[in-house]
């Protein structure tokens, strides 16, 4: 029992110093970010830019499949932040009072492209309108419509060209759009759809195709404060959806709002 | 439940069962080397046995990828020879959950086969007996205990693989939907009665395999 005392009057100790190392002025509180997958490339840019801008400022920016981060700040995740690959998971968290409306911007869009490998003579490149004639062992990757906003784009656009039902045994599900990238660089999947911005960069991916017609999908990108947030989150927001936030933004091949 | 919902139950069942089945002879006969033979190299092979124990399943996941995938060291060779593609099928879910089973196998079998007396293969050999026969009628019938435990184990653990699985064998719905892909899309999407039936499902098979497992060789595990 008496060996215990050192070490709890140690424990307070420690205590102790760490609560006193609060300085009077304390520093702002990181700015924590989710974004999605597909600006994993931007962000880091984004960032760097605000930053300079602020210098006092500091965010830290996490990544994942629109629809997967959404889950997190449903169940709690401190995050202030959030900029998704599509309207349907803001909306969601506006709707459950997650999110304030008032904070929410279109800030990028982007479009829906078929990327492969390139292959030489022979069978005519693969288009949209043709997915049907990939071979029944081979494979066509998507984001998973559940989570990722770039699959449920494609299911929609594949179930208006009518070819949907059709592909269910050659799909496989990417956890998010660059992991369904992968598959395609692996050459796993002999096709897959991405946003045209994954392309950036890669050099053993050709662009086959690009959704078009009446029902070709509007890739937005959309942001938003979670309730509750600092003003840092709009500040940061205010800065995205600034001339200098677009042109990083353009500079990464996103399109206008 | 609907088709849907019972997919991934028999799709585990089936994979786990398949897995057993590839890395049970193997793992008994691993046991048995391990057990009997000394030989240089036993230290090295023993801590390879129990390697994907302590790896991480993203790290097997890897490994699985570059030997049997597309462009893999074995991938590429199935498939000019073969036409064999494991990536995204449920073949690869089943070499996934028989690579995680095997060390569970080995580490319970080969304490029951050192536990069969030497003095018996003994007289059994010089009862006439060859070498094989007193490993199939000797040793192995006096270690049933242990191997069967090893083997139920075994079965539990190939039931319930998912890191490797997802990377090597991919979730692909009504294809590789095992019971703990199927969790944690169902967690993932909000999904939490769905995800919920599966735990229930997994949770309660386990408890039962466990307990076979501890009924089939009770001073191995119940200390």
């Amino acid at each position: 029992m008496r060996s215990l005392v050192p070490s709890l009057l140690f424990a307070a100790l420690f205590v102790a110093t760490v609560a006193c190392k609060t300085p009077g002025v304390a520093p702002p509180p990181e700015l924590s970010v989710a974004a999605a997958t597909s600006l994993r490339e931007v962000m880091p840019e984004l960032v760097r830019a605000y930053v300079k801008a602020h210098p006092d400022r500091r965010v830290a920016v996490t990544y994942g499949a629109s629809g997967d981060l959404k889950k997190q700040v449903e169940a709690g995740a401190p995050i202030d932040a959030v900029l998704f690959a599509g309207a349907k998971p803001v909306d969601d968290l506006i709707s459950e009072g997650r999110v304030d409306s008032a904070s929410r911007h279109v800030i990028a869009s982007n479009e829906l492209v078929l990327v492969g490998q390139p292959r030489d003579g022979g069978a005519s490149p693969l288009t949209f309108a043709s997915l049907t004639s990939i071979p029944a062992a081979e494979k066509l990757a998507i984001g998973d419509p559940r989570t990722v906003p770039a699959g449920e784009y494609a299911r929609d656009y594949l179930t208006s060209l009518g070819e949907w039902t059709a592909l269910q045994p050659r799909l496989v599900f990417g956890g998010n759009v660059a992991a369904v990238l992968v598959y395609a660089r692996r050459d796993e999947a002999v096709a897959a759809v991405v946003y045209r911005t994954e392309l950036r960069g890669v050099t053993d991916l050709v662009e086959l195709d690009v959704a078009r017609g009446a029902n070709a999908p509007h890739p937005k990108v959309v942001a938003g404060s979670v309730h509750g947030a600092s003003e840092q989150s709009t500040a940061f927001l205010q800065f995205v959806t600034s001339a200098e936030g677009e042109k990083v933004l353009a500079s990464f091949g996103f399109g206008p709002p | 439940m609907t088709a849907d919902a019972v997919f991934p139950v028999v799709l585990s069942l089936r994979v786990a069962t398949l897995a057993l089945a590839l890395i049970g002879p193997i793992g008994v006969a691993l046991a048995f080397v391990q057990a009997r033979a000394r030989y240089r190299l036993r230290r090295l092979v023993d801590a390879l046995i129990l390697l994907p124990l302590v790896l991480p399943p993203s790290v097997l996941g890897f490994f699985l990828i570059v030997t049997f995938g597309r462009r893999g060291l074995l991938g590429g060779l199935l498939e000019r020879a073969f036409g064999i593609r494991l990536v995204f099928t449920p073949a690869a879910a089943v070499i996934a959950s028989a690579v995680v089973a095997l060390p569970i196998v080995v580490k319970t079998v080969q304490p029951a086969i050192e536990s069969v007396s030497a003095d018996l293969e003994a007289v059994a050999r010089t009862l006439g007996l060859s070498p094989s026969a007193v490993v199939l009628r000797v040793t192995l019938p006096a270690a049933w205990r242990g191997v069967l435990a090893g083997l139920v184990l075994g079965f539990a653990r190939a039931l319930g693989e998912f890191g490797a699985t997802l990377m090597f064998a991919g979730n692909v719905p009504g294809r590789t939907n095992t019971m703990p892909l199927e969790i944690f899309t169902a967690y993932q999407t909000g999904d939490d009665a769905r995800a919920g039936l599966y735990v229930g499902i997994l949770t309660v098979l386990s408890l039962v395999i466990v307990l076979a497992a501890n009924s089939a060789s009770p001073r191995m595990l119940a200390r």
